[in-house]
């Protein structure tokens, strides 16, 4: 049933057909009805003419008779008497049609009687014609004279017929016209019916019409207000169908669209937060290698003031000796003093040697964190590739998009604005990346700077190490020198003099390390504020990934307006 | 529930409807009596006995209506069993036929010509009028040897009916009807007729084209005025034979005669002896006991519906078996006519009518 009307075509043909199957049969019944009531008229005179007819036509008959048997009686002859035989068998032939006719109650016993008196008429004259051929004119003549009563009743009976079939006749014109009556009251019920049915047709043809209507125009305003959730349109004719279909067709690729959108924004925000992740770290190793440089810087003047002190102590072996070449007594003495103060720049010799083991392996640490450092840069390149190639796919996506909406027409024109946001959005998104790009170049540059000084910082170290050998190995030789003086007191001028000389070499080798000490502490300060500046950028890379994601976000934000 | 089931056990009631209360309908009324009687003796029909209700219809048109309207209106009543003669079978076959359930007649003796096909539910066991004038014609012409005819006839359609035939086959014979002359039942002497038909050459034959009780006026005046003309007459004068020697010698025409060979016949002229004092029945009676004897064949075959009847008794003699009674071989035409029976010529013989071939 639903199949068969499913367009607004259908339904009209549904409702036409049983309109004009009605009018036809209104049309029809009315034409049927005037001709029963034609028949109905014609069959009512048919029969009224036929009984007058043989009514009138029995009494003529009856009068023939009664004609031809007087006329035989007053002079016989064979031809009177052949007429009134033929006359008798006219009548008795009308009385029997009359009798055919199909009449009844009070008819029937009149024709009964009428058949009975013709018959009777008949006897008694052919009775009187049988007396007057045997010359019995008297009997004759009774007998004649006793037809007179029955011809008058024959008379009566046939004038109180057709009174009867007077009153017969208006009863069934009263009857005819009570009939036309009814059909034309159930004309006019049909009419009426059909009219109703009419209406009723008109209007289930345009409620099938304009609920759908309105049903397609609340869809096609949800997806204008962004609303791209699909839509149950209900039932509808197969006209509108078609434009649903179309309009759910256009939600479902909008929706797709979106949907795409969002997933990639979902992924630049991503990426961008990890690319902030990568930045703390990042910005982690950096003070790490601030921390480690300080620390370097410490134990640089550690070295330093340690060497001041050698100096110093050289500076009082000086001072011995000479006192020594003076006082050759004191030598024994000095010499003890000497040994002791010797053994003990010794250890502080061997502790600087320690502190710079420690620097070397700071140092180390540091250009391997640099290092790695320099590869998680790298990763930050392949994050902003994929970046890129996201934004210009998302770009492609809005051109695409774009298109869509111009060809949905009016409908479209909102999401056209949405597509031109998500388009400008992607190109923020390559902008930013372009700057991550740029900042990462910076942050890779200043890396290399840091692990050259790193490099040069190292091989400062190792001389210094070598110094601090040489230095302690001096040491051991003045110890021995020390014991070769309280062994031999005698040789102590000479060794004084010879004391003083490498006590004056001791302390310009001294005085060489503390300046190799100070250019050490300088390279660790410079690294320090390559450390710092690496932090800086790192700070900038930090600030352009939360712009990055800030852009993500404002890009989820537009399109979650979109209900899909 | 008792109405329920005692209704179709009960007895089928077959209308039978004829002038009771006159002499021509006694040999109808006993007739159809017995056949009831023999069929319940052996069982009814289809575990039910048959039941009759008679209806005296006084041979009146006006009656017959009244009688019919009552048979018809009884829904237990299945079919008809008469009516007697042609007049009030007319009236009653109108009723009969008509309405929202129709109802089969079967008359036994209505020979009228006018009733043939009058309608689908009258049907007939004797042969009608146009059969029995030509052959009163044939048996004057031929065996009488008769050249010069008088008619004297009841001025009704029967009498007409057998006057036309009669004449219009005499006188193709070369015969000639002198005179034709009417009477109604109320007319009180036919002495002018005979006293006429005297006159000149005279006739040498004379046909009563009439009733009973015309027939035996007319025989009364020719004793009186002494006139031996051979009689002949119609099956309507069936019965005269009781009249004694008034009637002795009158021909008669009829589709039965109770001489008839057939040990069927002879069974049932037995059996009507032993139930009525030593009655013999006449063809009315003979008709009706085939009539009834045909009804018990169709109900046990068709049903009890009167429909289912009539539909059966169409079909006798053509799709179902004629019927064999004692009358003849019973098969109805589509006028529910039976052109193959053929009518008799009796004579009345020492107070019965016997064939004539017996002298």
């Amino acid at each position: 049933m639903r199949r068969i009307f499913d367009t607004i075509r259908s339904r009209i043909v549904a409702g036409l057909i049983p309109l004009s199957i009605g009018l036809v049969g209104t049309a029809l019944l009315a034409a049927v009805t005037l001709r029963q009531m034609r028949h109905a008229v014609a069959d009512e005179l048919a029969g009224l003419r036929a009984s007058s007819e043989i009514g009138s036509g029995l009494v003529a008959m009856v009068f023939d008779e009664i004609r031809a048997a007087e006329q035989y009686l007053a002079a016989p002859s064979a031809d009177a008497r052949q007429l009134f035989q033929a006359a008798s068998d006219e009548a008795f032939q009308y009385a029997r049609r009359l009798e055919a006719l199909g009449i009844t109650g009070e008819d029937r016993i009149a024709v009964s009687r009428l058949k009975q008196l013709n018959a009777a008429i008949q006897v008694d004259y052919s009775i009187a014609h049988a007396l007057k051929d045997l010359g019995r004119d008297g009997e004759a003549l009774a007998r004649s004279a006793a037809v007179r009563p029955q011809a008058a009743e024959v008379t009566r009976l046939v004038r109180d017929l057709s009174s009867r079939q007077a009153v017969k006749a208006a009863q069934v014109a009263d009857r005819l016209s009570a009939a036309s009556r009814e059909r034309e009251k159930a004309l006019w019920l049909l009419l009426g019916g059909i009219a109703v049915v009419g209406l009723f047709l008109a209007r289930w043809a345009m409620l099938s019409v304009q609920g759908p209507l309105s049903r397609l125009v609340t869809a096609a305003e949800r997806f204008g207000s962004g609303d791209l959730r699909p839509v149950t349109v209900g039932e509808m004719p197969r006209e509108f169908r078609v434009l649903a279909d179309a309009m759910q067709h256009m939600a479902d690729r909008l929706r797709r669209i979106v949907g795409e959108v969002v997933g990639e924004s979902d992924r630049i925000a991503g990426s961008a937060g990890d690319l902030s992740a990568t930045s703390e770290q990042l910005a982690a190793s950096s003070s790490q290698v601030s921390s480690a440089m300080v620390e370097i810087s410490g134990s640089a003047d550690h070295q330093r003031s340690a060497l001041g002190t050698m100096g110093a102590g050289l500076e009082e072996l000086r001072l011995a000796a000479t006192e020594m070449a003076e006082a050759a007594d004191r030598t024994a003495q000095l010499g003890a003093e000497i040994r002791t103060v010797a053994d003990r720049h010794r250890g502080d010799v061997a502790a600087a040697g320690k502190a710079l083991l420690d620097v070397r392996e700071v140092v180390q640490t540091t250009s391997r964190q640099i290092g790695e450092l320099a590869q998680l840069s790298t990763a930050i390149d392949d994050f902003v590739d994929l970046i890129k190639r996201i934004s210009s796919q998302t770009n492609l996506l809005a051109l695409n998009a774009a298109i869509e909406a111009a060809r949905a027409g009016e409908h479209g024109r909102g999401f056209a604005v949405v597509a031109e946001e998500v388009r400008q959005l992607a190109d923020e998104s390559a902008r930013a990346a372009e700057e991550v790009t740029r900042t990462t170049t910076l942050i890779r540059e200043h890396m290399e700077e840091v692990t050259a000084t790193m490099t040069a910082g190292q091989a400062k170290v190792r001389g210094i190490e070598s110094i601090a050998e040489g230095a302690a190995r001096g040491l051991a030789e003045i110890v021995a020198a020390v014991e070769q003086v309280e062994h031999a007191a005698l040789r102590v001028r000479v060794a004084a003099q010879a004391n003083r000389q490498t006590a004056e070499r001791l302390k310009q080798q001294v005085e060489q390390v503390a300046g190799r000490a100070t250019a050490h502490a300088s390279s660790a300060e410079q690294v320090t504020a390559a450390t710092q500046q690496q932090g800086a950028s790192t700070q900038e890379m930090a600030a352009a990934a939360a712009h990055m994601l800030e852009a993500a976000e404002k890009l989820r934000g537009v399109v979650r307006g979109l209900r899909v | 529930m008792l109405a329920a089931c005692s209704r179709p056990s009960g007895p089928i009631v077959i209308g039978l409807a004829g002038p009771f209360s006159q002499a021509r309908g006694t040999s109808m009324l006993r007739a159809a009596e017995l056949a009831v009687d023999q069929i319940n003796a052996r069982g009814g029909v289809r575990g039910r006995l048959l039941k009759l209700k008679p209806a005296d219809d006084s041979g009146s048109e006006n009656t017959a209506l009244r009688v019919a309207e009552q048979l018809y209106a009884d829904p237990a009543v299945v079919a008809v069993v008469g009516h007697l003669s042609s007049d009030p079978s007319k009236a009653a076959a109108r009723v009969y036929g008509a309405g929202p359930s129709p109802l089969a007649m079967i008359s036994p003796s209505a020979s009228s010509p006018d009733l043939a096909g009058i309608n689908p539910y009258f049907f007939r066991i004797c042969p009608s009028d146009v059969q029995h004038g030509p052959q009163l014609a044939r048996f004057a012409w031929q065996t009488l040897a008769a050249r010069r005819a008088g008619i004297i006839y009841v001025n009704d359609d029967y009498g007409r009916g057998i006057r036309r035939a009669f004449a219009g086959e005499f006188t193709r014979l070369g015969g000639v009807v002198v005179e034709a002359d009417p009477y109604v039942p109320e007319t009180r002497s036919l002495e002018p007729y005979l006293s006429r038909m005297r006159l000149g050459a005279g006739i040498d034959v004379l046909l009563l084209a009439a009733e009973r009780p015309g027939a035996e006026l007319a025989l009364r005046e020719m004793q009186t005025l002494r006139l031996s003309w051979p009689v002949i007459g119609g099956d309507a004068l069936t019965g005269i034979e009781a009249d004694g020697a008034l009637t002795e010698g009158v021909r008669v025409s009829s589709a039965y005669l109770p001489d008839r060979p057939e040990a069927r016949n002879a069974a049932f002229v037995a059996d009507y002896a032993r139930a009525f004092q030593g009655q013999r029945p006449d063809h009315r009676g003979a008709g009706a006991y085939d009539a009834v004897h045909l009804l018990a064949r169709t109900i046990t075959e068709a049903g009890a519906g009167r429909q289912a009847i009539r539909d059966y008794l169409a079909k006798v003699g053509h799709g179902k078996p004629p019927f064999e009674g004692v009358t003849g071989t019973v098969a109805f035409d589509t006028n529910g006519d039976v052109p193959g029976k053929q009518v008799v010529i009796g004579v009345v013989r020492g107070g019965r009518l016997v064939s004539a071939s017996e002298r």
